[in-house]
């Protein structure tokens, strides 16, 4: 599997694209920036809907409202925020991919997909005994609370991923070069 | 009766002559004494617990950063919801007071965050910023980002709202989301240089 992916990551790092993206300092950067800057529109949006149900922010404004209307905003920063995020895979595909942090990132991008579903299907379900309370019941809240912790935990592996500790190229535990995926022999980092 | 040439926007007038101040402060070879003049204040900082952190634990100084992302995508969000309130785009259904009220309520948190985990890191790269053009224009955006929300933004929308001009309510939202997004960029512009 792990060779399967490493290949994969070589096919793509081959593409004249994907090293002309690396290779351009101010594309990179400006990729980068938007991808770190939209935070402010996608986290920003759903930290307040989340904080909301726990009662910490807007307790005096019906729920369901803060949920649909900053719902859209922060799409369109999810949105951007994922565009940016394949670009910055397609640049840097063989490192990223062995990875550790990387790795743990995307599990935790997949666990809170399950839990915004969750979250939405559960509160769409009793919204409106508890619309103007100013906290959510506990169940809505604790997925509030898993939001919270997913994504702040998304966002320190996502700062992690800039740092070379776990790379395949240093000497590792056989532990790490199995969760990075390091590949016997591989000649690319 | 006579009243005073500044009238009601005293305080405004105050506030944007000290942010033109600062900036004339800063572009200009004034500034070239003080800056000799705080040398020592940065060396001090890599000398203190912070300072000493930040640089020998990689992974404390990663975590710090990704806290003042958090503290940045939740300011940015209240600046946002408040802001576009207030240029009626965002919860256009809610009355202005609250959410200007409730909002700012959770900015400040975020702000407090932000210099909280911001004073860390300095800590930990005290010399290298004191060199990087780029971090003292985040520390002046970061300035009158301050000065605007707090003597200019906020009691501009202490007053009732319906009673403010709508131009001047939106040109204040444009520019409060400007100088946000503007601390913000120069901020990550800092990752880029040195």
């Amino acid at each position: 599997m792990s060779e399967l992916i490493y290949n994969f990551a070589v096919w793509v790092d081959d593409t004249p694209w994907s090293a002309m993206l690396h290779e351009s300092y101010y594309m990179y950067n400006w990729v980068e920036s938007t991808h770190v800057l939209t935070l402010m529109i996608s986290l920003g949006m759903l930290f307040l809907i989340d904080l909301r149900m726990l009662g910490w922010a807007f307790p005096d404004v019906p729920a369901s409202k803060i949920a649909d209307r900053l719902n859209i905003p922060m799409m369109v920063g999810f949105t951007v925020m994922f565009i940016t995020g394949i670009l910055l895979f397609y640049a840097v595909p063989v490192r990223s991919v062995q990875s550790v942090w990387f790795r743990i990132k995307m599990v935790l991008l997949v666990g809170c997909a399950i839990n915004a579903y969750l979250f939405h299907k559960r509160m769409n379900e009793s919204v409106s005994s508890w619309d103007n309370e100013a906290k959510a019941p506990q169940r809505i809240r604790n997925g509030a609370m898993l939001s919270l912790g997913f994504w702040t935990v998304v966002v320190i592996c996502g700062r992690f991923i800039a740092y070379d500790w776990f790379d395949c190229d240093y000497p590792q535990s056989a532990f790490i070069e199995f969760v990075a995926g390091c590949v016997d022999g591989q000649t690319r980092f | 009766m006579p009243t005073s040439i500044l009238g009601p926007y005293f305080r405004t007038i105050v506030t944007v002559s000290v942010i033109a101040a600062a900036l004339v402060f800063s572009f200009t070879y004034a500034r070239n004494g003080v800056y000799v003049e705080i040398q020592p204040l940065f060396e001090w900082m890599e000398t203190t617990w912070f300072g000493y952190v930040g640089k020998t634990w990689g992974a404390a100084f990663a975590t710090i950063q990704a806290g003042h992302l958090i503290g940045l995508a939740v300011l940015g969000g209240c600046v946002l919801v408040s802001d576009g309130r207030l240029l009626g785009v965002v919860l256009t259904d809610v009355p202005h007071r609250i959410v200007v009220d409730r909002a700012d309520a959770v900015f400040r948190w975020a702000l407090a965050t932000l210099l909280v985990t911001g004073v860390f890191m300095a800590c930990g790269v005290a010399m290298k910023i004191y060199y990087l053009p780029v971090y003292w224009y985040k520390m002046l955006g970061l300035a009158c980002g301050i000065l605007f929300h707090y003597y200019v933004r906020r009691p501009l929308v202490a007053h009732e709202l319906g009673a403010i001009n709508p131009i001047v309510l939106k040109m204040t939202a444009i520019a409060s989301i400007l100088v946000w997004f503007l601390v913000a960029a120069t901020g990550r512009w800092i990752g880029f240089s040195g």
